[in-house]
């Protein structure tokens, strides 16, 4: 009987084809862009080797490279601050109401679309000319509010994190329902008849039940605030001046555009270890660990 | 009551720019000038429909989309159950070691992958080709797809392979008849997620594919905008033909995909 579970041939047979993928796929190239960004290649043509200086010039020399980070905290900020809020307060009323379901469905909607469709649309939704913001606000009668979003410099910046913050609004939603539904009514029911009120109730028993789901999203969260890329190429590309650029998309520009691939796999480099770090961070200030657990 | 009226309006929030584009997009592509916020097409422009469809080299980019992420969502399926089975249910040293190599998936950023895979694909014939867009795709989806089959597997008691084994199976038959029914909801729900991450993917298809030909859906988007670059209501018309497939998938599925994502979040 032990034996099945610890047929040598067996163990190899099943794991070997899906390591071999993650090896050529992921492991692979974070070595190749090691190794690229200790030269000052173009991606074509001759390679020479520089050892440390692009790391050097990233750190010391390259404004936009903070400045991406910057805005990759930002975003994550608001995503913290106001999505998640908003999301747990209407996963709470949706928990309440009789026709939840079809509210749900709604909801996540746009999560669904690709990130092409849901880039491109608000695209045309900022259009200062014929976009559907700039006309809303004409028949509100704000006219002195219609302005160039994408591209004004004061407000492309949270244009772009709106489009991220609606696009991914769905998820948060989801999760937060999810973990409220597992809650079973008892425990309202007899924190209500011990006397709390909506306020104590939410805060000392609710959010402490369900906290590993709100701690599951934190990570996902910041971590996703860091990866964001498609929704920059698509609008603005990081325009006007560095507004709206975040990191992965400055390395792939400057990769395919500047034709500064040791740099852009310099880049690379440096996101990954920032994305480990953060992930260990939040795993350890959060006190989860699902990888290790078996 | 007022409940109600607030999850109303976030309701039209989140839906208005789709009915926006569904709107405009059976319009002439002139009156998106106009000032109204909703037009009723006066005749619909059914044309810009046809128009995207044709133009826009919609079957062909449907297809692609098909084949590639159809052979990522049976790759990945298939892989992460085998591993999940091995990191969860056999017992060998390096059992935790692997089993976070494949998590280690889901903190490596796919665009820093794009640079090297650019030039290191190209190396093995793999640049501008179906299969060299479904390695990757089916990569990026083991470690999602592993930690859903371990969560299932790691619920179910061994009594019932003990006593398959007991009674001569072997391990394919174990993990395909004994098995694998056991985690259907997992299958299901690995299938689904796997299969809308494939089919909404944007940058790794742009990178990695050159030739119309073998362009995925998301793209037929971005070749209109060049092609048709004032015509509106044709990109809107687009857009929406490219969005209806997700919509769809998600109205059948979507038990399976709140499933998937609850027991992603709650479940670990």
């Amino acid at each position: 009987m032990h034996a099945v579970f610890t047929n040598r041939k067996a163990i190899v047979a099943l794991t070997v084809p899906a390591l071999l993928v993650m090896l050529f796929a992921i492991v692979a190239p974070i070595l190749l862009s090691i190794y690229y960004g200790l030269t000052s290649w173009a991606g074509f043509g001759k390679l020479t080797f520089v050892g440390l200086r692009n790391y050097r010039d990233i750190i010391t020399a390259d404004p936009t490279f903070w400045h991406s980070l910057a805005n990759a905290v930002i975003l994550a900020l608001v995503t913290i601050f106001i999505q998640n809020p908003v999301a747990f307060v209407i996963a709470a009323a949706l928990t309440k109401v009789k026709r939840s379901r079809i509210f749900r469905t709604i909801y996540f909607i746009p999560a669904i679309l690709t990130v092409v469709v849901v880039t491109r649309l608000w695209v045309s939704i900022f259009n200062p000319n014929y976009g559907l913001l700039n006309k809303v606000i004409h028949a509100l009668g704000f006219s002195q509010f219609s302005v160039a979003w994408l591209s004004n410099p004061s407000t492309a910046l949270w244009s772009v994190i709106f489009i991220m913050i609606w696009y991914g609004f769905g998820w948060a939603l989801l999760f937060y329902y999810s973990g409220l539904m597992t809650m079973s009514p008892e425990i309202e029911e007899a924190a209500v008849i011990d006397g709390a009120n909506r306020w104590q109730l939410y805060t000392r028993v609710v959010i402490p039940y369900i906290f590993p789901v709100i701690q599951a999203v934190l990570i996902i969260d910041v971590i996703s605030s860091l990866k964001q890329m498609e929704v920059i190429y698509l609008s603005t590309n990081g325009a006007p001046g560095d507004a709206t650029q975040f990191i992965a998309n400055y390395l792939y520009i400057k990769a395919f555009m500047y034709s500064q691939y040791g740099y852009g796999s310099a880049i690379s480099v440096m996101f990954v270890v920032i994305a480990l770090i953060l992930t260990l961070v939040t795993r350890g200030l959060t006190n989860r660990n699902p990888g290790v657990e078996l | 009551m007022l409940i109600y009226s607030f999850l109303i309006v976030f309701a039209l929030l989140q839906i208005f720019p789709l009915i926006w584009l569904f709107d405009f997009s059976l319009v002439k592509s002139g009156q998106l000038f106009g000032p109204e916020i909703l037009k009723i097409p006066d005749p619909p422009q059914w044309g810009n429909f046809v128009r995207a469809w044709t133009d826009g080299n919609i079957p062909r980019y449907f297809l692609n989309s098909v084949i590639v992420v159809g052979g990522s969502v049976l790759g990945a399926t298939f892989l992460s159950f085998c591993a999940a089975y091995a990191t969860t249910r056999m017992i060998w040293k390096l059992r935790v070691v692997v089993y976070n190599i494949f998590l280690l998936g889901m903190v490596v950023p796919i665009q820093t992958t794009l640079l090297p895979n650019f030039i290191w694909f190209r190396l093995f014939g793999l640049y501008d080709t179906r299969i060299g867009l479904i390695i990757p795709y089916i990569a990026f989806n083991l470690a999602f797809n592993t930690l859903m089959f371990t969560g299932m597997m790691r619920s179910i008691p061994r009594s019932v392979e003990e006593s398959a084994y007991l009674d001569g199976a072997n391990m394919t038959m174990l993990l395909g008849r004994i098995v694998a029914p056991m985690v259907a909801p997992a299958i299901a729900t690995v299938s689904i997620m796997t299969f809308l991450n494939g089919w909404n993917e944007f940058i790794m298809a742009n990178t990695f594919l050159a030739s119309e030909s073998l362009r995925t859906l998301p793209f037929a988007v971005i070749r209109f905008e060049g092609q048709y670059s004032s015509d509106y209501a044709i990109q809107f018309a687009c857009m929406a033909l490219v969005a209806i497939p997700p919509i769809l998938l998600y109205f059948v599925f979507s038990r399976w995909i709140m499933a998937g994502v609850t027991a992603g979040a709650v479940k670990s």
